[in-house]
């Protein structure tokens, strides 16, 4: 067999020949036990399965259909470029200083069937720990997804909620990891504080390696459907060198994007100051709630009200915009895929009198979601403005910000029946 | 050495020079709706409708005129993929480096089609009473999602091209549409309120284009010249000759 051009980087593709990747564990299983000719048990290897979800929507919108040519040239790039559950591949490409966000050791740790060498040390620690919720793909939707509200995250997209950097950054290594310690309140996702470091950044490396690698063949799908002409092949490794490196070149393009945001992402946090502590409290709360229900953040028209998170509640998260839920008919299609499409819900804002944060209930967590949004949701970011802005510039600085904190912690203590037009509400409920 | 490079150069540019920097061609097609116009669908303003509901909003999907049949907001833009880049009309020199507006106004985005450059820069603004946000999901751009107070108004570079044109939304109020296309050349068009779509002074020779249209994604099954065809992906092949290229009257039906 050829070696496959050097950019992909694909080793022993004879291992991943591409019929295996696209048989139906099942098919292969029911074929076992056919030939068994009894139950006996039936164990097989894990593996990735495809975007269909993804696929059915470039389809739709190019109004072509994704041939089984195309399955088998994405089922072997992805193979050759990020390995199997079993055998993860950190992969090459160009210029993008990958070994700054995945490591090879850690991938093989978190990766594989639940088991320990001899030495006792752990292997399959995504498997023993994510995928029941998170799916061996990172596709959100493991055996458990259905059960649980909200749905466990699908890595896929590449969109993370609660994290430092700005709207469409990737979350930092310290971000993941603040997530994997802390679990997030008001989910099911708990937290793993008690697993050991190396333990924590094995997983931090393959949520990582996941995210990327669903990314990249998303990226793929669309390149193949929305750009290649109908006979143009994604790869075909028995093709002319040229050709196939010119492939290759145009797979490694669209991948290493995808891969850079990782990498930039750890200088991308926003810069945070804090607040003056000797602030006067009572003073900032005030303030903070005349610009919650104000025109200028606007947080009423959302949060409600009463703050209960009921101002705005037919919208949807960009995970389940994918599915257009609200066009019945392309919807019934999607669901139509299995079993492991979660039928819609509608995302509603936080109710912010409950003191439950999912991103974190310190304030600068708090800060970080007014100052930036929530990515892949309805939360916008704050339109910032610098202090010495003159007078009449719409927008909010970023003193405004720590007031809208101070006032939003406040909330769990406020009485909804007696809201505090009385300056008094706030002493009482601040004693 | 030297000398010989730069005649190799000159050589090189006079060849391509004498072929198209002189010339220069428009492109023209009017998109008609196929078939008996449909009716605009009125919005049911259940946010802020006291402000909202003064402006008899209407769904901008497909908005088809009743006189003529005319199709608003068709986009075109040049499809260049790794072929060569166009070079650029002198007129458009003098807006290479423009501020381009997307407004909030009267509860819809002001224009529904944003064409801008990646040399340009894009403001967002807030002309109405109310608060809008501004979300848009841009694929090779970094996204933004920023809460735009009345009055108030923010500004943006966008320094890659899009693949496609990118969806903008206003989360408070879920009727608010509008889309943005990003291209690193001048030679982007939408259609007007008679469907006519017009690209101006594009350097003569063939180019391919790509058509799309919000209701029905890229504009591929098409009658041009009263027969049925494809355009595979919205893609079309046009050699631009001096003058106007009018392709005349395209049906279309979403």
């Amino acid at each position: 067999m050829d070696n496959g051009p050097p950019v992909l980087a694909i080793k022993n593709m004879s291992r991943y020949p591409s019929k295996l990747i696209l048989a139906h564990s099942w098919q292969r299983c029911t074929i076992l036990v056919l030939l068994a000719g009894a139950l006996v048990g039936c164990t097989t290897k894990a593996e990735f399965s495809e975007n269909a979800v993804y696929i059915l929507k470039q389809e739709l919108a190019s109004n072509a259909e994704f041939s089984q040519q195309r399955h088998l040239d994405l089922a072997d790039v992805m193979a050759g470029m990020f390995g199997t559950p079993d055998e993860p591949n950190v992969p090459k490409l160009g210029d993008v200083e990958i070994s700054k966000i995945l490591d090879a050791t850690h991938l093989y740790v978190a990766s594989g069937p639940v088991s320990s060498d001899e030495r006792g040390r752990a292997r399959g620690l995504y498997r023993e720990h994510c995928a029941h919720c998170h799916g061996v793909t990172g596709d959100g939707a493991g055996p458990t997804a259905a059960f649980l509200n909200p749905y466990p995250r699908d890595y896929r997209m590449g969109i993370f909620k609660f994290k430092s950097t700005p709207k469409g950054g990737k979350p930092t290594h310290e971000d993941l990891k603040d997530i994997l310690v802390n679990g997030i309140p008001g989910t099911a996702m708990p937290s793993f504080k008690v697993l050991p470091n190396n333990e924590l950044e094995a997983l931090i490396s393959y949520v990582r390696y996941l995210s990327i690698r669903g990314e990249v063949e998303r990226s793929l799908v669309f390149l193949a459907t929305n750009e290649l002409g109908a006979d143009e092949r994604l790869f075909d490794i028995s093709a002319p060198a040229e050709v196939k490196s010119e492939q290759a070149s145009l797979i490694r393009e669209y991948a290493a994007e995808v891969a850079q945001k990782w990498v930039d992402a750890e200088s991308q946090a926003t810069p945070i100051e804090s607040p003056d502590p000797d602030r006067d409290m009572v003073a900032s709360i005030k303030h903070g709630r005349e610009l919650f229900y104000g025109p200028i953040a606007n947080c009423v028209k959302c949060h409600g009200d009463s703050a209960l998170g009921d101002g705005q509640k037919s919208d949807y998260d960009d995970w389940t915009k994918e599915l257009e839920p609200t066009n019945e008919e392309v919807l019934e299609e999607f669901l139509g895929l299995g079993s492991f499409v979660l039928a819609p819900r509608n995302i509603h804002p936080r109710n912010l009198r409950q003191g439950v944060y999912r991103g974190g209930r310190r304030p600068i967590d708090l800060f970080r979601r007014v100052h930036n949004g929530i990515d892949g949701t309805p939360m916008p970011g704050a339109l910032i403005i610098p202090d010495d802005a003159p007078a009449g510039t719409k927008g909010l600085t970023k003193s405004d910000l720590w007031s809208l904190v101070d006032y939003v912690r406040s909330l769990p203590y406020e009485s909804i029946s007696r809201p505090p037009v009385i300056e008094q509400g706030y002493q009482r409920s601040r004693m | 050495m030297k000398n010989a490079f730069t005649l190799v150069i000159s050589a090189v540019l006079l060849a391509s020079g004498s072929l198209s920097a002189a010339e220069w061609g428009d492109l023209k097609l009017t998109f008609v709706y196929d078939g008996a116009a449909p009716a605009a669908t009125t919005i049911n303003v259940n946010k802020d409708p006291q402000f909202c509901g003064q402006f008899g909003l209407v769904d901008e999907a497909l908005v088809v005129n009743k006189e003529n049949g005319g199709i608003a907001n068709v986009i075109a833009y040049l499809y260049t993929r790794s072929g060569p880049k166009p070079e650029v009309h002198p007129d458009y020199a003098a807006s290479a480096n423009e501020k381009v507006v997307l407004d909030n106004e009267k509860c819809r985005f002001e224009p529904h089609v944003l064409l801008l450059q990646t040399t340009q820069t894009l403001v967002m603004k807030n002309s109405d009473s109310v608060g809008h946000n501004t979300n848009y999901s841009t694929f090779t751009n970094p996204p933004q999602n920023i809460l735009i107070p009345s009055g108030g108004q923010v500004e943006q570079k966008l320094s890659q091209p899009e693949r496609l044109p990118a969806k903008v939304a206003c989360n408070i109020h879920p009727w608010m549409t509008s889309w943005l296309v990003v291209q690193d050349n001048p030679y982007s068009g939408v259609s007007n309120k008679d469907g006519e779509l017009v690209i101006k002074n594009l350097p003569v020779g063939t180019w391919t284009f790509q058509f799309w249209q919000e209701a029905g994604g890229y504009v591929a099954k098409v009658k041009q010249d009263g027969k049925a065809t494809e355009w595979s992906r919205g893609r079309l092949e046009v050699t631009i000759k001096p003058g106007m290229n009018d392709l005349g009257e395209i049906k279309y039906k979403p």
